[in-house]
């Protein structure tokens, strides 16, 4: 490792365009979380969207900032995410793809 | 919004797959209608991506000179590495100085003018609609939901990618297998700063690949564009949660590798991207690519070649599709009996046997390595129509070799007849078919 800038996750998510939708694409059953001895979520998402809050033991999650691969949906243990893409064009707009 | 109820057939998804198809089928004079879910095109996509055209020379002739593409790719870089050593091996190809094969490129300006070429030969685009459900009639696709509207077809070609909506309400959806998460940044450096760093001639490109040494299972690829390089770090995402390792924190530590540090340091963040892939390694499975009144390509299909490369094959997979729904607009039956003829048009061209001949991998994918870097050109050459013997490929590479001088002869004067009488049936027999169908139009219309 260097001593040059590492960039962290919000400085990324920063040269992504997004148009938020008033709708949630994703919703999360959050009361199965607390049971999830696993959350790969937390891991998996690559704008760390699923994050854990430690005071209040239950999951935080902002569908806004959604890169919309879709891999939450795939290793969610419990089954505890309704998942489609955004709607009316909303979302992620990739400038170069 | 335009007021459309019903149309011959519905394409989800402007993507290559999508666009290819709607192309085809908006030439042939059929009644086509694209939806897309982003507000622009290409918006929703992400690709390495190089582009090898010859599959899209087909479809559009001068394509490298008029697609909006970036670098020409006529270096290969291997990275080899492991916890003792770190190798680099470099094959540059002499022909594709002239003769270019591959582009880089970004799917955020090659997939409008794809579609928009899709347009002028007299497609018509919706986008901003998502396709949420399927409307069935006794089991058969005849229509499609958006979030606002309903819109009925003839068929409904399925090209909306890796999680497919079409795929999923079909039931032709299948257990993904290995699901790779890559994440992607475009990173901005002057033209020069590139040419200088990568040792590349002006206008000339590479490709820089190879499996890094971390703690998960990952293939790491670097493409030069015009100014910026493309880099993408795919990652088994099984891999990821069990070792608790978060991909844009190991693309960090991939760049900050002294060989990558050299070559991109320096360089700052234009865009980082996400998306989702598969690698097909098993053989296609044809019966999950249509259905009745319906059809799969490009990712909703599983089309991807076993080194990744997803772009040609959904280009042509589109392509056949839209011969396919011809061919049922002609025998006006949309039902499953027609429909499979989709899986005999992909499998006439030289490109699909390649890449799918079932059961035989081990061995095999070292043969079709050699041929492929030997004769990219062959390997992609699908305008060949006939059925087109891998074998016929080996001997010229490899076979031809061992064998002696005047038996050589024999056996080439031979295949390239062969070749030929069978083109030329082909050619003849496609000839007799159209004169039929269009004699049973006119007999129809007389009735």
């Amino acid at each position: 490792m260097t001593d040059e800038c590492i960039l962290t996750v919000d400085e990324k998510m920063a040269t992504v365009k997004i148009k938020i939708d008033k709708e949630a694409h994703i919703i999360v059953k959050k009361e199965l979380c607390r049971e999830c001895t696993k959350r790969p979520c937390l891991t998996i998402c690559p704008a760390e969207n699923y994050q854990w809050n430690e005071k209040g033991n239950e999951l935080i999650f902002n569908y806004e900032g959604c890169l919309e691969c879709g891999t939450c949906k795939l290793i969610c243990p419990l089954d505890a995410i309704t998942w489609s893409y955004p709607k009316r064009g909303c979302g992620v707009k990739y400038r170069y793809g | 919004m335009i007021k459309i109820d019903k149309v011959q057939c519905i394409v989800v998804g402007a993507g290559p797959a999508g666009a290819a198809c709607a192309h085809v089928l908006a030439k042939k004079g059929i009644e086509v209608v694209v939806l897309e879910r982003g507000r622009k095109v290409g918006e929703k996509n992400v690709a390495g991506f190089v582009l090898f055209t010859p599959v899209l020379e087909y479809l559009i002739p001068g394509c490298r000179e008029k697609a909006p593409l970036e670098r020409n790719i006529t270096r290969f870089d291997t990275i080899d590495m492991d916890e003792d050593y770190f190798n680099v091996s470099q094959r540059y190809i002499y022909s594709y100085r002239d003769d270019p094969l591959c582009f880089s490129a970004f799917r955020g300006k090659f997939d409008p003018w794809f579609a928009m070429e899709a347009q002028k030969a007299g497609a018509e685009l919706i986008a901003g609609q998502t396709v949420t459900d399927l409307i069935f009639d006794k089991n058969r696709v005849v229509g499609i939901k958006t979030e606002d509207e309903e819109l009925y077809a003839d068929v409904v070609v399925g090209a909306d990618g890796i999680h497919s909506v079409v795929a999923e309400k079909t039931g032709l959806k299948k257990d993904p297998g290995k699901m790779y998460l890559i994440v992607k940044e475009i990173l901005d450096l002057p033209p020069d700063v590139i040419n200088q760093r990568f040792r590349l001639r002006e206008g000339e490109g590479c490709t820089v690949e190879g499996e890094f040494e971390l703690d998960v299972e990952n293939l790491v690829t670097l493409y030069t564009n015009k100014d910026s390089v493309s880099m993408a770090l795919d990652c088994v995402a099984e891999d990821l949660i069990d070792e608790k390792a978060k991909a844009h924190d190991l693309l960090e530590e991939v760049k900050s590798h002294p060989y990558l540090h050299s070559l991109l340091e320096g360089a700052s963040l234009r865009e980082y991207q996400a998306h989702d892939e598969t690698i097909n390694r098993e053989p296609l499975k044809p019966e999950s690519m249509y259905g009745d009144g319906v059809l799969l390509c490009g990712e909703a299909g599983k089309i991807i070649d076993m080194w990744g490369t997803g772009v040609p094959p959904s280009i042509l997979s589109g392509m056949m599709a839209a011969q396919t729904v011809e061919m049922a607009v002609q025998k006006n039956d949309f039902s499953k009996k027609t429909l499979k003829n989709y899986i005999n048009f992909l499998d006439s061209t030289s490109l699909w046997r390649t890449m799918f001949e079932s059961g035989k991998q081990e061995g095999y994918n070292e043969i079709i390595a050699d041929i492929m870097e030997k004769s990219h050109r062959r390997y992609y050459d699908f305008s060949r129509r006939e059925p087109y013997p891998l074998w016929k490929d080996i001997y010229f590479q490899i076979g031809k070799d061992f064998t002696p001088f005047f038996l050589h002869w024999i056996i080439a004067g031979w295949l390239h007849f062969s070749s030929f009488c069978s083109s030329l049936y082909n050619k003849i027999k496609k000839i007799f078919k159209n004169r039929y169908y269009e004699w049973k139009k006119d007999y129809e219309r007389k009735q």
